[in-house]
């Protein structure tokens, strides 16, 4: 299905659903735009990428997985457990292909044959993404060279590309044609092709794609050359902007709270450049050191993700870890100078 | 010569002797620039000195422990080493400080707000006398450099390094604004519009710890109270309430501390002006202390000592 | 387990052991009768234990399949949750997830010599194979444990410890490190006192657990005794959180040690980075 939408309309349709359901949109406030949950008064920013991904909507930065409530009653202690299973739908609307895309990562981690997560599971079936696709990549965007373009519609329900007066809008699952029969969408006419022409521009402007194919090897032929990783991680200060803004990056944290008689678990979004990460009990840490750390994040992504499921890079090519990189560390570069590497001895 | 070739030839003079050299290079496009670890010939010849090299060396200095290195610096990123001497963080011996008359740096918060939408691939910038002439998509932008000056070189007062080895450029002996607009506006404002502020902008955190990482003078890091479960005090709920809470943590750590290098804001990808709060309590410790850290050699930060009778806490009058 | 799978069972401590001044045993029961019925793990697999209000860890369920009255656990008192859990009396109630993570491939021991060495704490994840292998005596040959800690009151099981000395179908030895009054058993180094038994490798498996440092120079005694690396066999320890694959921290490259661990061949260790 395609139609067409102006985009005073796409304003009013986001602000209609907002009444209804939970709808995160990116909105500009305080010099930056970030995906925020839509409430009157607020407008859509469409002119930039949001800074932080879509992630809370399918993996929120933190969630009650139970509430324990403690009773002292005369035959003794007693506990009563009650799971906290997410309710409701959300919309995103605006977000980028890389955004869209990048929750898929999950998928295989968080939906085997013997595990299956419910919190995710109900927010990924109960979330539904209507896309941008980018008309003006940046000097970040590498989502080419990782398997997708920027006007992708894996991982979402419907796909806009900015046209001359609004957007242009495809359904891509029966879920976003149910949202594109809304009055407010009209008759796309001739637009798909104005449409095509400016998603084969953008395209254009990111130039030839990096070949990642030989990155999982290399990178595990660099594992013990703690020189090499030493030097890649010189500038990084290990804070987790990176893992926080990434898309794909699903790693969590577990902590109890206590307050009274009641106590709560929750997951909460967590980063392997941290180095409580993996600081065991007796204090010995296998990755004590912030080269260790991005050894194992770029390692994740581009070697041990892809080893594991189906060759799929573990990274979405958003761009967002190095434009926010408060010291400028370059995934790219890091991977590419694992698989230029060249033994000198 | 050249700034650029005279900062050169001083830190090739000393590579040999030094584990390394930080300075800056340009970054992943001609609009950012990155930390440079200088270790050889091409290394040096990638440095660069302009109003976009902003990071402060110094917060990697305490991760060089017993190595000596070398740093390039300007004003304020000197007065960030004298308060890592002057806690014993460092040791003088094993820092060089190629220091830096410096005229001022860039906000990437300013200039990505002047402009009108993601720049989209940045092709070229040059870099005038006072402006920033910006290619994109073939079309020329100009911003005026005055108008992109992040807040901290607006109100700087110490624009020359105050301590350095080597120094480069051209004392200043012009005075700063002495007060910063927004600022002032900011602490007019009721408390309960305060409140509203911090809740909204509070709700952005997502307690990436980048402020932290990237402050020189956060030294605790990987011990630090915001992941520790004993003690206990905080959660690891994302909220504002607790994400304040450890800013406030992290400001009270830096009474007296804070060099106002201004990297926490810098390094904030969700722009949450930090700076409000450091202004604020750099003020507190200059009028009931009278100190201003990093200013000068072998001062202790006043909460780091203890002193029978403060000089301007009359407390027999209380 | 449960479909969700961080919901844990309800527990009850029937019984505290206090094994040596910083470990306890914990005995415990599910609270769903059941479930406890039937409830199945085999020896090598671990459970996460919920305080409430303080969190979960990760401990090897150390009773064997063989005895099904209550499921043991050894903590040594190190952090937050196992400081709460030193505080637990029987009739408390605590939160299980179990079973969790790979166990010992005990199919592939029947009718070979067992070699067990275990150092202080080590010794948990051995006791529940041991026990089991005395359960089911005559699948396994020759059963030898060689079980030392620092100290004679740093041995854990010392309740056991009479019986296994007895008996005559297994070979137990014990050690610490320096000569104590009473102390009637060996004195010296696991590795050192190790290469004085010299056992062969003939038809045997070695399995280890200690500190990583006993670890370390363990598995040089057991090369320079002729052992083959696919015959030694030992049991990881790392920070986990969700104990399900999932949350990312306990990955040693692409293996999960909550998931395809903890148990891992010498041999399938070196093929993994190092990063222990």
């Amino acid at each position: 299905m395609e139609r067409f939408i102006t985009e005073a309309n796409l304003q009013q349709f986001a602000a209609t659903l907002a009444g209804k359901k939970h709808v995160l949109a990116p909105v500009a406030s305080g010099g930056t735009t970030c995906f925020r949950r839509l409430v009157p008064g607020m407008r859509l920013d469409f002119s930039r990428m949001a800074v932080i991904s879509p992630k809370d909507a399918t993996f929120p930065r933190n969630e009650t997985l139970l509430l324990v409530q403690r009773y002292v009653e005369e035959s003794g202690k007693k506990l009563e457990l009650k799971e906290q299973l997410p309710e409701g739908e959300c919309i995103v609307i605006g977000s980028r292909p890389c955004g869209a895309r990048g929750k898929l990562i999950f998928d295989p981690v968080y939906e085997t044959e013997a595990i299956k997560d419910p919190y995710y599971l109900r927010r990924r079936d109960n979330t539904l993404f209507i896309t941008l696709s980018c008309d003006r990549p940046e000097s970040t965007c590498f989502c080419h060279s990782v398997g997708s373009n920027p006007a992708d519609g894996t991982g979402s329900d419907v796909l806009l590309t900015a046209v001359e007066g609004g957007f242009f809008a495809r359904a891509i699952t029966p879920k976003g044609e149910e949202l594109l029969a809304d009055a407010l969408f009209e008759e796309a006419g001739t637009r798909a092709e104005e449409a095509a022409a400016k998603q084969t521009k953008a395209r254009e402007l990111m130039g030839q794609a990096h070949d990642f194919s030989s990155a999982a090897a290399k990178l595990l032929e660099r594992f013990d050359d703690m020189g090499f990783w030493q030097a890649q991680s010189n500038k990084c200060i290990s804070c987790g902007a990176c893992t926080y803004m990434c898309p794909t990056c699903y790693c969590f944290n577990i902590t109890d709270d206590e307050a009274g008689l009641v106590s709560r678990r929750l997951r909460s979004w967590d980063n392997c450049m941290s180095h409580t990460f993996t600081l065991e009990g007796s204090g010995h840490n296998p990755r004590g050191t912030k080269a260790h750390r991005l050894k194992n994040r770029v390692g994740h992504k581009f070697s041990y993700y892809p080893d594991l499921h189906a060759s799929q890079i573990a990274c979405c090519g958003c761009g967002r870890c190095i434009k926010q990189c408060p010291a400028g560390v370059d995934i790219r570069q890091v991977v590419m100078a694992a698989q230029e590497y060249v033994d000198e001895r | 010569m050249s700034q650029l070739e005279e900062l050169k030839a001083a830190i090739r003079g000393h590579l040999d002797s030094l584990d390394c050299v930080i300075g800056w290079e340009q970054g992943y496009d001609p609009l950012h620039a990155t930390p440079l670890f200088i270790r050889n010939e091409s290394d040096l010849e990638r440095l660069s000195i302009s109003p976009l090299a902003v990071h402060n060396p110094a917060t990697y200095a305490t991760g060089f422990a017993g190595k000596k290195i070398g740093m390039v610096v300007r004003g304020c990123h000197s007065r960030s080493i004298i308060e890592l001497l002057n806690e014993k963080l460092i040791e003088r011996e094993n820092v060089v400080l190629f220091g830096l008359c410096c005229d001022g740096v860039v906000s990437q918060r300013k200039i990505r707000t002047a402009l009108p939408a993601d720049p989209g691939f940045v092709e070229a910038v040059e870099i005038g006398d006072d402006a920033l002439h910006i290619t994109l998509a073939g079309e020329k932008t100009t911003i005026k450099l005055q108008d992109v000056l992040a807040d901290k070189c607006r109100i700087c007062a110490y624009p020359d390094p105050l301590l350095a080895d080597v120094l480069i450029g051209n004392k200043h002996d012009s005075r700063p604004e002495e007060t910063l607009a927004c600022q002032e506006a900011f602490e007019a404002k009721p408390n309960a519009e305060k409140f509203t502020f911090w809740q909204d902008t509070m709700s952005r955190c997502i307690r990436c710890y980048a402020c932290r990482n990237v402050c020189p003078m956060c030294v605790c890091q990987d011990y630090c109270i915001a992941a520790s479960r004993d003690p206990l005090w905080m959660s690891q709920e994302n909220s504002p309430a607790e994400n304040f809470m450890f800013q406030m943590i992290h400001v009270s750590h830096l009474t007296g501390r804070c060099t106002e290098c201004g990297e926490c804001e810098r390094a904030c990808p969700v722009d949450i002006p930090l700076m409000l709060l450091r202004r604020y309590m750099n003020k507190q410790v200059q009028e009931v202390f009278g100190h201003q850290a990093g200013t000068s050699l072998d001062k202790t930060p006043p909460l780091l000592t203890f002193q029978v009778e403060e000089a301007r806490i009359k407390e027999r009058d209380w | 387990m449960s479909a969700n799978p961080y919901l844990p069972d309800m527990a009850t401590v029937v019984e505290v052991i206090e094994e040596t001044p910083n470990i306890k045993s914990f005995r415990l029961v599910l609270n769903d009768d059941d479930k406890m019925k039937t409830f199945t793990f085999q020896p090598g697999q671990v459970g996460q234990l919920s305080v409430f209000g303080a969190g979960e860890s990760t401990f090897v369920i150390n009773s064997s399949p063989t005895r099904m009255d209550y499921l043991q656990f050894s903590v040594m008192r190190v952090g937050e949750v196992t400081t709460r859990l030193h505080q637990l009396k029987p009739g408390d109630q605590i939160g299980v997830r179990a079973p969790l993570g790979k166990p010992f491939p005990v199919e592939n021991m029947k009718g070979k010599n067992v070699l067990f060495i275990g150092g202080g704490i080590g010794m948990a994840p051995l006791r529940t194979l041991f026990t089991y292998m005395l359960d089911n005596r005559s699948d396994f040959k020759d059963i030898t444990l060689l079980y030392g800690a620092r100290t004679p009151v740093d041995l854990t099981y010392q309740e056991e410890l009479p019986e296994w000395l007895g008996r005559e179908d297994i070979n137990t030895v014990l050690c610490v490190d320096n000569e104590y009054p009473g102390w009637e058993h060996k004195v010296g180094l696991i590795p050192n006192i190790l290469l004085e038994m010299n056992p062969s490798p003939e038809n045997t498996v070695a399995i280890t657990c200690g500190p990583p440092i006993m670890i370390k120079f363990t598995l040089q005694a057991l090369k320079k005794l002729g052992f083959e690396d696919e015959q030694i066999i030992t049991t990881l320890e790392k920070r986990m959180k969700c104990g399900v694959g999932i949350c990312g921290r306990c990955n040693i490259g692409t293996k999960y040690v909550c998931q395809d661990g903890p148990v891992f061949t010498y041999a399938q260790l070196k093929q993994l980075p190092s990063e222990l």
